[in-house]
C-alpha cells in the first residue's frame, strides 16, 4: 500500500470565478502524495499552502452529508472519500455541471434541492395532526427498513450530473426527485395516491422524461437502487395514464 | 445595504434551529433561516446511533420512563446538569420521536418474537412482546440502564435532518443559504438581529427580527483532532460571546468520542458497542472489563474515553505509522447485522480504511466530538443578559448535558429543544417584550463596524497568516486540553493562545476578492474561534477538580463542596485577551437526585454539605408517598411542569400503561 | 414562496404588522386541487416502447425469414409465398404483404416520431450531451447514444426498403430479391440497415427491459450485467446471420444478373404448380433497374 517515495500527484483543477468574471480554465497543482491521502486532504493541503483562494465544499468529510460532489476524472463523486491512490498521477477535478456555479469546485446544489422538494413536495401529506402523547402507529419493521433504504439519499447532485437527459432538458426532475417520489409513496404515512403523483412527475420532464440512461444508478454514491425504483414508478404512473 | 425584517431570525440550519423554525412558523410568525450550507448538510446528518427517547417497547427496554431517562442523565452530566431541564428533556423525548415518526422517520420497528443479539461479547436470545410488533425499537448505549436509543439503522441523524427539513420546506419556512451571522445587533441587553454576510458575494445585509436563536452547533474545530464536521467552529456562540451581554457556559466541558477511526477522526457511532462490538488493545485482549467491571465498554463516552488513553499510556496501544491506536472489533455482530444496522460504519471502514469491519477490526481512538458548553440560556432557552436571544441545541448551555452527555441524548436535545424553545420564541413574539423597536441608526452602526473589520483585513497590512494560526491554535487544544487535562499544561494552553488572539488581530490575507473568498472567511472565524479556545483552555485551567468529560490529573476528584457550579464566560471589552469568568451555583437543595456516585467512574467525590440532607429530605418524600404514582412523587420532589410548553403537556402513554 | 419582508434601510421597521396569517400546516397538508394533468404522456411513453418492442420483434422474425435463403432458394420462395396468403386462398395475394408493410411502416413512423422526442432539439442540447458523453465515459449514455444515431440512419435506410417493399410486394423472392440486391445495387443500403437495425433494435429490447423494471433474478445489477451480454450476443447474432444471407443474396443476385428480372420457379415439391408457371410465364422489371 505504502511505496518508500511518496507520488506526485498532479490535481488538475477546473478554476473559474464567474463573480469576477473569470472564465473557466484548468490549472495544475502538485502535492506529494500521503498515505491514505483523500481528495478532501489534498485539496485542504492546496489550499493551506499553495493557493488561499481555492473554492470548494466539504462538511462532514465522512461521505454522509453530500457537500463535495464534483466531476473527478470526469465522473461525478463524493472527493472527501476518494483516496488518491484509487487514481491515477494526474487527476482532474471540475464542479458538477447543471448546478450553479459559485466558483472553482463549489456549486449551488442547495437551491437547486429546495426546488426539487417544492415542485414534488416531498414531505409527508397527512390530514391528521398527531397525537404526540399516544402510544405511536405501528409500522412493518420491513417495510420501515424499505423506507429508509429509500430515504438514504444525500441530495450529493452526482445523480444529476451522471444523467444525460438532464444536460439536455434542465426541467427534468431528475432520480433524486424521482427517488422521493418512489419513497413517500412506499410509505403508508403519506395519504397521496398515484393519481397525486401524476400530477407531480406525469409527464416528459417527470418519469416518462427518463430515457434509462442509468448514469445516476452507476454513480450514486450512496448505492440507492435508482434503475428499479423508477422503473417501478414509471409503470405506476402509466397505470395512472391507462385508467 | 440590505436590511430584511422577520418575526423570528433562526441562525443554523440544523435539526434544532429547523425544529425551533418549524415551532413558531406554526404559530403564525414570519421566521427566516441562515445557513452556512443547504440545510440538509448540516452536521445533524452525521449523527447515527439514534435519540434517546424512553418508549420502553422494546424488551430491554421494558419498565423504561422518564425518572429512568432522568436518573441516566444525570449521572451522565456527573451531576453538572440543571435538574429541571433534564426533566423537562425527558419528558418531551418520546413525544419528539412520535412527531418525527408521524413526519416521515422509517424508526426501526419492534419485530416480534426471538432473535439473537449480542450482549457482553456473548450471543444471547431475546424475545419481544407480541404486543409491540411494529413499535418504535431502540438500541442499547452507554450510560443507560434501559435500551432506550430509538434508531434509524446508523442513519438517525440524516433520516431526522431530512424530515424536519422537509417539514420547514413544507411550511413555506425560507432558507437562506450560504449566509454566515458574523455579528449580532444590540443595544441595552436586547437582540435585534444579525449582521449577515454572504459567502457567495460577500455582501453584508442586517437581518432584524424580534427574536433571534442561534442554532449553530458545536465548535469542534478548535481541535486538531475531532469527529465534527468543517463548518462547526463555532461562530454562533462566538457572536454571542462577541456581545459582552450573553455568556457562554461551561466552555471546558468538551467530549471526547471513544470511537472515531484513527487518524482520520471520522466517527463511528456508539451504536456499535450498544450492539455489541468490544474494544480491544494490541494483544487482541478485551480491556473495558478490567477498569469498568459494571458497565464495561458501555460507560459514559468521558469514561470510557478515559480508560482507553489510559490503556494506550500503559503501553497497549496499537503502534503505526501516525501513531498509537486501539481497536473496536464489530466482526462478532456477523455481516447480516452490520449492513442491515450499521451500513454507514460499514461504508467509511471501506472508503477510508479499505476494511471491510465484518471481517477486520476497525483502528479507533478518542477525538473531540461534542461541546456541552455554549450560550448559556435559561430553560425556555433565552440567552442570559441579552433579551430576545435563543438558543438551542449544541450552540447553547441550556444545560441537560452537564459535564458529560449521554450518547443519543444529543440529537435528541436538538429537537426536543427545537419544539420546547420554538414555543419559547413565540410566546416572547407574541409578549410585549417581543415588539420590534429598534433604530436605523443602530442598525447602519452594525454593519459599518463589521464592514470595517472586514475592510481592515482585507486591506491592512497585516503579515500573520490565518491558516498557520489556526492550526497552531488547534495543536494547542488538542495536546494540552484535551482528555487529560493538568494545570501547568493548561495554563500553558491559556498563555500560548492570548499571544494567538493577539497575532490573530494583525492578520494578512493575500487574495482581496470580496466575494466568495475562503482566505477571508478563514481570517475572521479564527479570530472568533480563538476567544472560544480561550473560554475552553482559561475555564478548564480554574476548575480545579474532575467532573464528567473534565478530567484533570492534578485535582482527579469531584469537588461538589467547591464546584457544583457552572462557570460563566463573558467578553466584555473587545481588546481583552481573556474571558471574564463567573460561576452560577447549582442548588443541591432543590435536586430531584441529589450528588453521589454515577455508577461508572470513580468513587471519591468531595461531598457538597447540602448533600446529606437534601438526599434525606428526598428520601423522606419518597417515603412519604409511599406508592403512589410516580409523576405526583416527581411533582414533590422539583416541579417543572410550568416549564413545558402548553401543547407538550400531559402524560406519555405507553405500551402495558396502567392508565 | 418566500413571504419574506425586505425594505431599504430608509424606511422605519415595521412595529406594528398585519395580523400573523393561518399557520401553513393546515394548508399545507393536502395535496391541493390543481387542473388534472393530461394522461397522454403515459399513453405516448407506453406506445413508445411498444412500437418499439414490436418493431424490433418483427425484425427478429423478418431476419429468420429472410435467411431461410440459407437453407434453400425454396424455403424461402415458400416463406415469401405464405404471407402472400398462397396457402390458405387460391392464388398468392401480394397485397396482403403491402398491408403488413403499411402496417409495419405505419409503426416505424409512429416509433420515429414518438422517438423524435427525446432527440437533442437544438444545438445546444446537442453539444450538452455530447459533452457529457464524452466526458462521463460510461456504458448506457455511450449506447444511447449509439441508439441515437442509428435510429436517426433508419430514418432513411428503413423508409427507402420499406417503401419498396410497399410497392413490390410481389418482387420478394429467391431471384426476386437478390437480383434487388444486387443488380438493383441495394446491397449497401442493406449492409447499413442491418447494422443500424441490429444494433438499435437490440439496446432498444436492452433498454426496454431497463426502463420497465424487467431485471430477472433477485440482484437487479447482475440482472442488469446478464442483460447487456444478451444485448450484445442479439446484435451480434442477428448481424452475423444478416450478413451471411446478404451474401447468400449477392452471390445469387451475381449469379442471375445474366438473368436479372426473371421471377424464381420452385422445384416443385409441395408448391402449388400454378403459382410456379405463372410465375414463369410473367415477366417482370426490376424496380430499381427500372429506375435507372
Amino acid at each position: 500500500m505504502s511505496t518508500d517515495t511518496p507520488r506526485q500527484l498532479t490535481l488538475r483543477i477546473l478554476r473559474s470565478s464567474p463573480g469576477e468574471g473569470i472564465a473557466p480554465h484548468w490549472q495544475d497543482f502538485r502535492v506529494d502524495e500521503a498515505e491514505g491521502m483523500t481528495l478532501f486532504i489534498a485539496l485542504n493541503e492546496i489550499r493551506d499552502t499553495l493557493d488561499p483562494s481555492l473554492q470548494f465544499d466539504f462538511v462532514c468529510r465522512a461521505g454522509i452529508c453530500g457537500s463535495c460532489g464534483m466531476l473527478i476524472d470526469g465522473r461525478p463523486g463524493l472527493a472527501c472519500r476518494s483516496l488518491t491512490r484509487d487514481f491515477g498521477p494526474l487527476i482532474t477535478l471540475a464542479p458538477l455541471p447543471v448546478f450553479a456555479l459559485i466558483g472553482d469546485l463549489s456549486v449551488d446544489t442547495g437551491s437547486w434541492m429546495r426546488g426539487t422538494a417544492e415542485r414534488l413536495e416531498t414531505w409527508i401529506h397527512s390530514q391528521a395532526e398527531p397525537d404526540l402523547t399516544a402510544v405511536e402507529a405501528r409500522m412493518e419493521p420491513e417495510l420501515a427498513e424499505a423506507i429508509y433504504e429509500l430515504d438514504r439519499c444525500i441530495e450529493c447532485g452526482c445523480c444529476v450530473a451522471g444523467c444525460g437527459t438532464l444536460r439536455m432538458r434542465e426541467d427534468f426532475v431528475g432520480a433524486v426527485g424521482l427517488n422521493k417520489i418512489a419513497r413517500f409513496r412506499l410509505d403508508p404515512r403519506d395519504e397521496r395516491s398515484d393519481e397525486d403523483y401524476y400530477e407531480l412527475i406525469g409527464d416528459d420532464s417527470g418519469v416518462f422524461g427518463c430515457m434509462s440512461l442509468l448514469g445516476c444508478h452507476d454513480v450514486c454514491p450512496k448505492g440507492l437502487p435508482l434503475q428499479t425504483q423508477i422503473a417501478f414508478l414509471r409503470r405506476r404512473m402509466v397505470a395512472v395514464g391507462l385508467k | 445595504m440590505r436590511i430584511v425584517y422577520t418575526d423570528v431570525l433562526v441562525i443554523g440550519g440544523g435539526l434544532a434551529g429547523l425544529r425551533a423554525a418549524v415551532g413558531a412558523r406554526r404559530r403564525g410568525h414570519e421566521v427566516v433561516i441562515l445557513s452556512l450550507v443547504p440545510a440538509k448538510r448540516s452536521h445533524s446528518a452525521a449523527a447515527q446511533g439514534g435519540m434517546q427517547a424512553s418508549l420502553g417497547n422494546t424488551a430491554k427496554g421494558e419498565g423504561d420512563n422518564e425518572d429512568v431517562h432522568f436518573e441516566d442523565t444525570v449521572r451522565g452530566s456527573d451531576w453538572g446538569c440543571d435538574q429541571a431541564v433534564a426533566r423537562l428533556f425527558v419528558h418531551a423525548a418520546p413525544q419528539a420521536v412520535r412527531e418525527l415518526a408521524a413526519w416521515g422517520v422509517p424508526w426501526n420497528r419492534v419485530r416480534a418474537g426471538e432473535r439473537e443479539v449480542v450482549m457482553d461479547g456473548r450471543r444471547v436470545m431475546l424475545s419481544e412482546r407480541p404486543e409491540a410488533h411494529g413499535l418504535i425499537a431502540a438500541r442499547d448505549f452507554g450510560g443507560t440502564k434501559k435500551w432506550r436509543t430509538c434508531y434509524v439503522s446508523d442513519g438517525t441523524g440524516h433520516a431526522m435532518l431530512y424530515a424536519v427539513s422537509d417539514k420547514a420546506v413544507a411550511e413555506g419556512i425560507p432558507v437562506h443559504e450560504r449566509m454566515e451571522a458574523i455579528a449580532l445587533i444590540h443595544e441595552g441587553g436586547r437582540c435585534h438581529g444579525a449582521i449577515v454576510r454572504n459567502l457567495v458575494t460577500g455582501e453584508l445585509s442586517a437581518y432584524v427580527a424580534k427574536a433571534t436563536c442561534i442554532a449553530t452547533g458545536g465548535f469542534g474545530r478548535i481541535y486538531r483532532v475531532t469527529s465534527n464536521a468543517v463548518i462547526n467552529e463555532g461562530i454562533g456562540a462566538a457572536i454571542a460571546l462577541e456581545t459582552g451581554a450573553a455568556s457562554l457556559g461551561n466552555m471546558e466541558a468538551v467530549q471526547f468520542h471513544p470511537t472515531t477511526i484513527f487518524p482520520a477522526g471520522i466517527l463511528v457511532t456508539e451504536g456499535c458497542r450498544g450492539d455489541g462490538g468490544l474494544l480491544k488493545d494490541a494483544a487482541g485482549h478485551r480491556f473495558m472489563p478490567d477498569y469498568e467491571p459494571e458497565k464495561k465498554e458501555l460507560a459514559s463516552r468521558d469514561v470510557v474515553s478515559r480508560r482507553m488513553e489510559e490503556h494506550i499510556r500503559a503501553g497497549h496501544g496499537v503502534k503505526s505509522r501516525f501513531g498509537e491506536h486501539l481497536w473496536l472489533d464489530i466482526t462478532l455482530l456477523g455481516a447480516a447485522h452490520i449492513d442491515g444496522r450499521l451500513r454507514e460504519v460499514k461504508e467509511i471502514c471501506r472508503h477510508f480504511l479499505g476494511i471491510d469491519p465484518a471481517r477486520d477490526f476497525i483502528p479507533v481512538r478518542p477525538a473531540q466530538h461534542y461541546s456541552m458548553g455554549g450560550i448559556r440560556t435559561d430553560a425556555r432557552g433565552e440567552a442570559y443578559g441579552l433579551a430576545g436571544l435563543f438558543a438551542c441545541g449544541e450552540a447553547a448551555c441550556w444545560d441537560l448535558h452537564g459535564f458529560n452527555r449521554l450518547g443519543g441524548n444529543s440529537v435528541a436535545e436538538t429537537v426536543v429543544a427545537g419544539m420546547i424553545v420554538g414555543e419559547n420564541i413565540a410566546d416572547f413574539v407574541e409578549s410585549p417584550a417581543g415588539e420590534l423597536q429598534v433604530s436605523t441608526a443602530l442598525v447602519q452602526g452594525f454593519l459599518a463596524a463589521e464592514q470595517g473589520r472586514l475592510d481592515a483585513l482585507l486591506q491592512g497590512k497585516g503579515m500573520e497568516s490565518a491558516t498557520d494560526i489556526r492550526r497552531r491554535m488547534q495543536d494547542i487544544m488538542t495536546d494540552k486540553v484535551g482528555i487529560f487535562r493538568r494545570g501547568d499544561l493548561l495554563a500553558e494552553a491559556v498563555d500560548e493562545l492570548q499571544v494567538l488572539l493577539q497575532r490573530s488581530r494583525r492578520i494578512g490575507v493575500a487574495t482581496k476578492r470580496p466575494g466568495s473568498n475562503p482566505e477571508l472567511v478563514a481570517a475572521y472565524r479564527v479570530q472568533k474561534m480563538l476567544k472560544l479556545a480561550l473560554c475552553v483552555a482559561y475555564g478548564a485551567l480554574q476548575r480545579t477538580e474532575s467532573r464528567g468529560a473534565h478530567y484533570r490529573e492534578d485535582c482527579p476528584r469531584r469537588d461538589d463542596a467547591n464546584w457544583l457550579m457552572r462557570t460563566l464566560a463573558s467578553w466584555n471589552d473587545p481588546f481583552q485577551t481573556l474571558p471574564t469568568l463567573a460561576y452560577e451555583a447549582l442548588d443541591v437543595r432543590g435536586m430531584e437526585l441529589p450528588p453521589g456516585w454515577r455508577g461508572y467512574g470513580a468513587r471519591d467525590a468531595i461531598e457538597h454539605p447540602a448533600t446529606a440532607s437534601r438526599a434525606a429530605e428526598v428520601a423522606a418524600i419518597r417515603e412519604a408517598f409511599g406508592h403512589a404514582d410516580r409523576a405526583i412523587v416527581q411533582q414533590a420532589l422539583m416541579p417543572y411542569e410550568h416549564l413545558v410548553p402548553l401543547r407538550f403537556r400531559g402524560h406519555n402513554e405507553r405500551l402495558g400503561d396502567p392508565r | 414562496m418566500s413571504r419574506l419582508l425586505e425594505r431599504s434601510a430608509t424606511l422605519p421597521p415595521p412595529i406594528a404588522r398585519q395580523a400573523p396569517e393561518t399557520p401553513l400546516a393546515l394548508t399545507h397538508v393536502t395535496a391541493h386541487p390543481r387542473l388534472r394533468r393530461s394522461r397522454w404522456p403515459a399513453r405516448l411513453d407506453l406506445l413508445q416502447s411498444a412500437s418499439g418492442l414490436f418493431l424490433a420483434l418483427f425484425l427478429v422474425a423478418h431476419m429468420f425469414f429472410v435467411s431461410s435463403i440459407l437453407i434453400s432458394q425454396d424455403a424461402f420462395y415458400t416463406v415469401a409465398r405464405f404471407f402472400e396468403g398462397a396457402y390458405f386462398l387460391a392464388t398468392p395475394q401480394p397485397w396482403i404483404v403491402s398491408c403488413v408493410v403499411g402496417g409495419v411502416l405505419a409503426v416505424f413512423v409512429l416509433h420515429a416520431w414518438l422517438a423524435l422526442r427525446k432527440f437533442p432539439a437544438s444545438f445546444r442540447q446537442y453539444q450538452a450531451f455530447a459533452e457529457h458523453r464524452a466526458r462521463l465515459r460510461h456504458d448506457d449514455t455511450g449506447l444511447w447514444w449509439l441508439q441515437l444515431w442509428t435510429g436517426f440512419a433508419l430514418f432513411f435506410l428503413a423508409s427507402i426498403h420499406l417503401y419498396g417493399m410497399l410497392v413490390h410486394p410481389e418482387l420478394i423472392g429467391p431471384y426476386e430479391s437478390a437480383d434487388r440486391v444486387w443488380t438493383g445495387s441495394m446491397w449497401p443500403l442493406y449492409l447499413l440497415l442491418l447494422f443500424a437495425a441490429e444494433i438499435h433494435g437490440g439496446i432498444g429490447l436492452y433498454r426496454l427491459a431497463l426502463k420497465w423494471g424487467w431485471l430477472p433474478g433477485g440482484n437487479p445489477d447482475a440482472a442488469r450485467r446478464r442483460l447487456r451480454r444478451l444485448k450484445t450476443a442479439f446484435s451480434l447474432f442477428f448481424i452475423g446471420l444478416g450478413l451471411v444471407s446478404l451474401l447468400a443474396y449477392v452471390r445469387l443476385g451475381i449469379a442471375h444478373a445474366e438473368r436479372a428480372g426473371e421471377r424464381y420457379a420452385p422445384s416443385g415439391d409441395g408448391t402449388p404448380a400454378t403459382l410456379a408457371e405463372g410465375a414463369a410465364v410473367t415477366p417482370v422489371v426490376v424496380p430499381s433497374r427500372r429506375g435507372g
